[in-house]
């Protein structure tokens, strides 16, 4: 039959990262709790609020001490209408599996229930908020793991967060010479079409013009 | 001997897509190579700030050609979390025989194409005869052939047709069959197994890190499958174990262990079709009307600002996951900021280092057994 990581055991998980967490980091903003999502089997996750200055020695921590060896993925977010200091955000999303290297001819198999420790999987969600400002830093994690590396340049390419002390940072997604400050998910770029009304007036698009044109990109 | 860089792509018939590989070779070996993406980047993740959530199923059908259920799956169980949307029970049995069908179809069109790629044709024609009976199925739920927009929040569009599970059940055992004969064909095929083994390695914890995930990883050794470490759907009711391959070399997975993953995985796929068609709820003889509360329960259709909506999801390729900002436009019914996380834009630079060491001849190798798929990577 088949097998999961019960709601238990991600709860306990969870509980104990929460708990090494606020108490290496009591006092010095980066707040971290136990969520759960609330679709399928309302899986537990760890989430950390933490501030651009500790956001290095809380990854350290999580690779080090919480064994967390998988950034899946790195998002960058601009509330141009936001407060003061919340006007960008960077959520990373990272995993702990418990892999690891095996011997020629063998295999591991881990089975659901037996898991224990750093070993269970968990998902750790780590939002850190930017102040308002037009050069948005954070630092690179690209040493950390190597994974970060190309979601960092994708970040970079599609919105615009500058990651302080990442090797090579070069467009991916966008062509390479696509002017200097232009990053199309920050939100003063808006599509072309904003209704399916206007399309149907115009399905070729001949007659029409950016709803940004003019303004400097 | 001087060294010169190369391109292979974007038209490289290695490049399964739209991409470039430049490739520093030394006489035929590689030292350096350098991936550049982005040929078919679309701006799905802006396109779909303007969109309400239900109008973004398609978008995400079309992130990737070859396995779109999987990845409007993926968006759905993304978007449940953020609208807190219930399914029943019959859906999510639904749900895992459309995307288990894909994977089929996905891991089939992979062989398909990784077959010219070492010498084989005749992989080409057999695997798109099979595939065809995937699709059919696939197209009596969500009415096409590719792109189904079948999935909905909180259930999916419309039931399985009556004598659907007749036929299903009727092809994959037939498919069974034909698993076993093209390992008949490969296995002792001495040019399949001397251009795959011993090329190509990659080991479990190097790929952990760099982001790779999915059946590269379980060929490495190790059975971490996000359908049982991260649960979604019914997987825990139905019959089937992850995948894994015992690799040869302390060196970790070579190429022949990653397509041996795969045919595996086709096994463990068809086994689970066949155990959940007998297991779903309410019968897989009975045709619920569209809308019927067994297949769809209403879900709101506005998310506040400050909610966020995450899934983690067995794409056929590794784990594809989506974040979701709500509160966008239209007082919360567009999402604010979606993201994407495609597990080839992560693997195929870490594939385009592990390749320095080896021979030119050995690229396609190497590429095709990851199965890049070009369509999600540059989104």
């Amino acid at each position: 039959m088949g097998m999961k990581v019960t709601l238990e055991q991600s709860d306990n998980a969870a509980g104990s990262c929460v708990e090494a967490l606020n108490d290496r980091f009591s006092g010095s903003g980066v707040e971290s709790t136990v969520e759960h999502h609330s679709n399928a089997f309302k899986m537990a996750f760890v989430r950390i609020n933490a501030t651009p200055q500790h956001w290095l020695a809380v990854a350290k921590f999580l690779k080090f001490d919480l064994s967390v060896n998988y950034c899946s993925m790195v998002t960058g977010t601009h509330f141009p209408d936001g407060p003061a200091e919340r006007g960008w955000e960077v959520a990373y999303h990272m995993m702990r599996m418990p892999v690891s290297n095996v011997e020629p001819h063998t295999n591991t198999t881990h089975v659901a229930e037996n898991l224990s420790g750093n070993d269970i999987p968990l998902e750790f969600e780590v939002r850190i908020s930017i102040e308002q400002g037009d050069s948005p830093t954070v630092p690179s994690i690209q040493s950390l793991w190597v994974g970060a590396d190309w979601n960092e340049k994708e970040t970079w390419d599609l919105v615009g967060i500058n990651f302080e002390g990442h090797e090579n940072m070069h467009r991916v997604l966008n062509p390479h010479d696509s002017p200097d400050e232009f990053h199309p998910l920050q939100k003063q770029h808006k599509l072309r079409y904003h209704g399916h009304n206007e399309m149907y007036d115009d399905a070729q698009g001949f007659g029409r013009k950016p709803a940004d044109e003019g303004r400097n990109k | 001997m001087a060294q010169m860089w190369i391109t292979m792509g974007p038209q490289h018939p290695m490049t399964h897509g739209l991409w470039t590989l430049r490739v520093k070779v030394d006489g035929e070996t590689i030292v350096d190579t350098d991936a550049e993406l982005g040929y078919i980047h679309r701006g799905v993740e802006k396109i779909c700030e303007s969109r309400d959530f239900t109008q973004i199923t398609p978008y995400c059908d079309r992130l990737c050609y070859v396995s779109a259920m999987t990845w409007a799956n993926s968006y759905i169980y993304a978007a449940e979390d953020l609208l807190e949307a219930e399914v029943p029970e019959r859906a999510e049995f639904i749900r895992l025989i459309s995307a288990e069908l894909q994977r089929l179809a996905s891991h089939l069109m992979w062989l398909g194409a990784f077959g010219p790629d070492i010498g084989s044709l005749t992989l080409m024609t057999w695997c798109m005869r099979d595939r065809e009976m995937f699709l059919d199925l696939l197209q009596e739920l969500g009415g096409s052939r590719m792109h189904y927009n079948y999935p909905r929040i909180g259930g999916v569009k419309r039931d399985i047709p009556v004598g659907f599970a007749d036929r299903l059940i009727a092809k994959i055992k037939l498919f069974e069959r034909r698993i076993d004969e093209y390992e008949m064909l490969l296995d002792e095929s001495t040019i399949w197994l001397v251009r795959l083994q011993g090329v190509g390695y990659a080991k479990a914890e190097d790929m952990v890190d760099a982001g790779v995930s999915g059946p590269n990883v379980r060929a490495a050794g190790v059975n971490y499958d996000v359908r049982w470490a991260h649960p979604y759907s019914v997987y825990d009711q139905v019959d089937w174990e992850p995948a894994v391959e015992k690799p040869t070399s302390v060196k970790g997975a070579d190429c022949y262990d990653r397509y041996r993953v795969r045919m595996e995985e086709m096994r463990q796929s068809s086994k689970m079709i066949l155990d959940a068609i007998e297991k779903i709820p309410g019968g897989k003889n009975t045709n619920y009307s569209s809308g019927d509360e067994m297949i769809l329960t209403k879900a709101p259709t506005r998310a506040p600002e400050g909610a966020t909506g995450f899934s983690n999801y067995e794409c056929t390729r590794g784990a594809s996951q989506f974040y979701i900002q709500g509160g966008g436009e239209g007082r919360g019914k567009n999402p604010y900021r979606l993201s994407i996380r495609s597990p080839m834009f992560i693997t195929i630079p870490y594939v385009a280092e592990t390749m320095i060491g080896y021979k030119i001849a050995d690229i396609p190798a190497i590429m095709g057994s990851f199965d890049p798929c070009i369509g999600e990577t540059d989104r």
